[in-house]
């Protein structure tokens, strides 16, 4: 399975990124969460130590690509490679490789940046698993992050202001080798709030994630759903969207 | 005077500038409200409404599409690309990035440029930043007058809090206010407190009428304004426009 989480800011993203990650490793999956936001926010989902390490300068090289200057890995190191030598292993055997963490400095990480994508999409089909969380709103997804995955899940509250969000990533539909899209439903209060994001964003709904005051209060223990809650609403809801996806990848 | 509102997403910066930008107004203060979001939707919560939101071109996409032909400052292109809303506050989004595009997101009109440049603004500027840092950190040395602070009381906002904190007191961008965002009890406020001791902090109780107002699609302070909540945002804006007392 290849998915990634896009969405407006607060959406969720993270919570069920981490969540739906150990969810499919504990089915027996060799899963890979890449987080590729430059502020930490996965790894608190997953309850992995946090750290702002992405990956070291020692691990990439300039070159030059239709005559642009850029980076790319350290020749001789596989994609593969580097995700097992830096990236953490979190609870369920979660691997999680991270963007390096933005500490203010400008046009810091570029090369970081750049190793960071050929990874992510050099990472082979056979035997991985990855789970993808993008920061909030357009920029990333439509400037190419999420081309690693095969479904991109559009995160959506049902408010208008998630919905312009959700209509304006549904675009990414338009694009070549364009993903398969599709919408979960968020924070949802009621039964009429799915129909809501499938007729506001035009998208199919796959899963409904319902308001579940455990994700908050997680959040401010910073403590992971899955440790914190483990019977939570908002739990076996993930739990279910995981299944959803294995069963909609298996079918051509 | 210049403002930027920044934090985590969905901390409540688009709510807050809202608010924020309405107050300034009312008092009698020209208003710019600058949506510096390449994903932006200010005009909802500063109750323009679902259809005309939709409708609003960046400042960028306006310049791509040539329809500006002799291109003056940006101070002109605002006037020209601005648009009235409620009590006179004039809104404009810097930079949508609305499709998908091939190309570098970072060139062109930029928030942290046309910030710099307003040197000769008058009134107020209100700036709502894309969620993280992007924007503070490409801001460089050019400083506004405040930095807004939008934390929940939550790990990962906090977290985000911290390092805008730590960027805007290195780098001296401007006088910083923490909006302590969806307060239930003493206890958040304390996790926000004791993660940013010593800067200034407004509490903002988490406030059912704002949840509601965001699903109708209008402004909390029209739809509710003696809501607890929203009456601690406009606070804020009092806090503001005074001068900083020791926190
Ligand atoms: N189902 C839910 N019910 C209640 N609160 C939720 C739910 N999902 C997420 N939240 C809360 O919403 C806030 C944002 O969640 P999260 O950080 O996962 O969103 P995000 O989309 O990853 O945000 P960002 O855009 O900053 O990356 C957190 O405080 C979290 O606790
Ligand atoms: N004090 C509050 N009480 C209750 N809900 C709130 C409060 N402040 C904000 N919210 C809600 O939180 C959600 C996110 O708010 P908002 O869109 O303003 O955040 P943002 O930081 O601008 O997000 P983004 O990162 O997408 O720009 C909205 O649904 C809003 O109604
Ligand atoms: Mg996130
Ligand atoms: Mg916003």
């Amino acid at each position: 399975m290849r998915v990634a989480f896009v969405g407006k800011g607060g959406a969720g993203k993270s919570s069920i990124a981490g969540t739906f990650a150990r969810l499919l490793a504990r089915r027996g999956e060799r899963v890979l969460a890449i987080d590729s936001d430059p502020m930490p926010g996965l790894a608190f989902s997953l309850g992995v130590d946090r750290s702002d390490a992405g990956i070291p300068d020692v691990a990439i090289e300039e070159c030059v690509i239709d005559g642009r200057n850029t980076f790319r890995l350290r020749s001789g190191l596989s994609a593969e490679e580097a995700v097992l030598r830096y990236a953490d292993v979190g609870p369920d055997g979660v691997l999680l490789l991270q963007l390096g963490k933005a500490r203010g400095v400008r046009g810091e990480n570029a090369g970081s940046h750049q190793a960071f994508q050929h990874v992510v999409e050099g990472v082979p089909d056979h035997g991985w698993s990855i789970v993808g969380d993008l920061p909030a709103g357009t920029r990333q997804p439509f400037f190419g992050w999420g081309r690693f995955a095969r479904t991109v899940v559009v995160v959506v509250e049902p408010t208008p202001a998630s919905l312009l969000s959700g209509r304006r990533l549904a675009r990414l539909a338009g694009m070549p080798s364009a993903p398969r899209l599709v919408a979960v439903a968020s924070k949802t209060r009621g039964l009429g709030d799915a129909e809501l994001v499938r007729d506001g964003t035009g998208l199919p709904v796959i899963g409904t994630v319902p308001f579940d005051t455990s994700v908050s209060d997680g959040d401010r223990e910073g403590a992971a759903l899955l440790d914190q809650t483990p019977k939570a609403p908002a739990v076996a809801a993930i739990d279910e969207l995981v299944s959803t996806l294995i069963n909609e990848e298996e079918q051509p | 005077m210049k403002v930027a509102v920044v934090g985590k997403g969905g901390s409540g910066k688009t709510t807050t500038s809202a608010v924020l930008a309405r107050t300034f107004a009312r008092s009698g203060l020209a208003t710019l409200a600058l949506d510096c979001d390449t994903n932006p939707n200010l005009g909802l919560s500063l109750g323009y409404g679902e259809e005309a939101t939709e409708k609003l071109v960046g400042v960028r996409q306006a310049l791509d599409t040539g329809e500006e032909g002799h291109a003056g400052s940006m101070i002109e292109l605002i006037d020209r690309f601005g648009v009235d809303g409620p009590d006179g506050v004039r809104l404009a989004i810097v930079s949508a990035i609305e499709n998908p595009e091939p190309g570098c997101p970072c060139c062109g009109v930029s928030p942290e440029r046309l910030l710099a440049d307003m040197d000769s603004v008058e009134g107020v500027v209100v700036a709502d930043f894309e969620a993280g840092l992007g924007t503070i950190i490409r801001m460089g040395d050019d400083p506004v007058d405040v930095v807004v602070i939008v934390a929940e009381p939550t790990a990962k906002s906090l977290e985000v809090a911290r390092r805008a904190a730590d960027l805007v007191k290195e780098r001296g961008l401007g006088r910083v206010i923490v909006a302590a965002n969806r307060v239930r009890d003493a206890d958040d406020l304390a996790r926000v407190r004791s993660v940013l001791p010593d800067l200034e902090v407004s509490s903002i109780p988490d406030e059912p009428a704002i949840t509601r107002a965001e699903r109708n699609g209008v402004a909390p302070l029209d739809s509710a304004p003696d809501a607890a909540g929203v009456r601690a945002l406009v606070e804020l804006g009092e806090r503001v426009l005074s001068s900083p007392i020791s926190a």
